[in-house]
């Protein structure tokens, strides 16, 4: 049944050598389907070898050569809005979960940052767009470094690729297929922990748990973690705190020195406490 | 003198002869509740600089052996309390007791535009900021020259890391009151902005200075 929720994933795959961003090539296929009285695909992934314009979250720069996996897939917005909100969450675990497949120590940073020893090797956008028909779309941006291993001034200290980590080059490739086969897990066990939701609590008022959460949190190092948060925690920075742990919707719970503590549902966090040297650059 | 001025001279005397807020309190979910403030009781806001302070516990609920303790969000004295329902199992909403919040100057104005501007609301409970484009011509010449019309990508709502554009949806205007800062949270159905249509910026300019230069 998990499988089932997640099949439409790569149900059309786009391949292109160079893209400005994969995200905005999602849009104007949304856009271009609509004039043609149809509607894009559920699950239609863009995939480039290299882009040109990528960005992460406040139009921060993402370095994005030949070499690293580029891609966005596009899903409809059909979840409930409880749901949605562990959109993010999923597509994280996905993506920890391929860099895994190759023995490496990837984990997850609240909310998604996919780190290795406090390195970034891969980060996530995630942006859910209207189009002018009225369909809404989640577009899933993920970026993770493969086989490039050249970063730019800036970007050398807190970045990594997995071809640094491992012996030889990645079968890019290959690499993909498996990437694509964690996200139909991940985005079909979400649909399926929402359906058991709704058959558990038909009020709605129990707490939400599900497989994803659970998996999610094997794998995220945040827990116990001193950090500083901040809504865009590079340009200002508001509070350092403990994480001592994660609300049922995914929010991180934040102890303050004073013993009070701070649920944040939204907003970044930087490891002060660790190797990391600095805040990753999406 | 206009309608408009007789209808502004109306709201200012409400408020003069009664200036306070009365907020209800009710019950979040069914439960049964049991109070811990009486009629009369001053209560304390939620304070501290990341709102991490609760306010003073007004009342526990408890359903399936879960007591949870809710605490006021507003400063003020307890006006009414439904002491009938001690010990009793209520439903979500019931109204349990009033708090009556004293106004302040600024809350008054901000009361009487709220009359006035179409307020746009969160969504949801979310991280808002503004559009780039709204974000750059605010900045550029302030909120209060910043036309928007519907239809248009205004602001940013964040959620667990997934931004999602939002669409304004009320009556063309200029941005005249901005209600939170970026990357501040705002919960479902607070406002955001006041949108104020631009023949009615006069009036409203006017009540502002008519509050500040005649209220205490």
């Amino acid at each position: 049944m998990i499988l089932r929720y997640g099949a439409p994933v790569g149900s059309i795959v786009e391949l292109y050598p160079r893209l400005d961003r994969c995200m905005s090539q999602l849009k104007t296929m949304i856009g271009d389907c609509e004039d043609c009285g149809d509607s894009l695909a559920a699950g239609t992934v863009v995939i480039a070898d290299s882009l040109t314009g990528s960005s992460g979250r406040f139009a921060r720069k993402w370095h994005a050569p030949a070499g690293g996996a580029w891609l966005a897939v596009a899903w409809p917005d059909i979840f409930l809005p409880e749901f949605t909100r562990l959109l993010p969450f999923a597509v994280g675990l996905a993506c920890c979960r391929t860099v895994r497949h190759y023995q490496i120590d990837a984990r997850l940073k609240w909310v998604n940052d996919i780190v290795v020893s406090g390195k970034k090797i891969g980060g996530i956008l995630c942006e859910t767009v209207l189009s002018k028909q009225g369909e809404r779309f989640h577009l899933l941006g993920i970026g993770i470094n493969v086989n490039n291993t050249r970063f730019p001034k800036g970007l050398q200290n807190i970045s990594v690729s997995m071809a640094e980590l491992l012996p030889g080059s990645i079968e890019r490739n290959q690499f993909l297929g498996r990437l694509l086969a964690e996200l139909t897990l991940s985005l079909g066990m979400l649909h399926h922990d929402e359906a058991l939701f709704l058959q558990r609590v038909p009020d709605g008022s129990t707490k939400l748990s599900g497989h994803v959460m659970q998996w999610w949190q094997q794998l995220c190092d945040s827990q116990g973690r001193l950090v500083v948060f901040g809504h865009d925690v590079q340009k200002k920075p508001l509070y350092q705190a403990r994480v001592t742990g994660f609300d049922h919707t995914g929010g991180v719970v934040l102890t303050l020195q004073n013993g009070e503590t701070v649920v944040e549902s939204s907003g970044e966090i930087r490891y002060l406490d660790s190797d990391c040297p600095a805040e990753s650059s999406r | 003198m206009s309608s408009q001025e007789i209808q502004f001279d109306e709201i200012l005397s409400r408020y003069r002869s009664d200036p306070y807020e009365y907020v209800d309190m009710r019950a979040i979910h069914t439960g049964v509740v049991h109070f811990l403030v009486d009629e009369k009781t001053e209560v304390d806001a939620v304070s501290g600089e990341w709102k991490h302070i609760p306010g003073t516990a007004l009342y526990e609920i408890n359903r399936e052996r879960n007591p949870k303790k809710v605490t006021s969000k507003t400063n003020g004295l307890v006006d009414s309390i439904h002491l009938e329902l001690e010990g009793k199992f209520v439903e979500a909403g019931e109204k349990l007791l009033t708090i009556r919040h004293p106004l302040k100057k600024k809350e008054i104005i901000e009361g009487i535009l709220q009359e006035v501007l179409f307020l746009f609301e969160a969504p949801e409970r979310a991280r808002y900021y503004f559009a780039m484009d709204i974000q750059s011509r605010i900045e550029q010449k302030g909120a209060r020259s910043v036309f928007i019309q519907p239809g248009d990508e205004i602001i940013t709502m964040s959620l667990m890391k997934r931004d999602t554009p939002v669409y304004y949806t009320g009556d063309p205007g200029i941005i005249h009151s901005v209600y939170f800062q970026p990357g501040d949270s705002v919960d479902a159905g607070q406002p955001l902005i006041g949108v104020c249509a631009e023949e009615k910026l006069p009036l409203v300019q006017k009540v502002i200075t008519r509050v500040k230069a005649e209220w205490e």
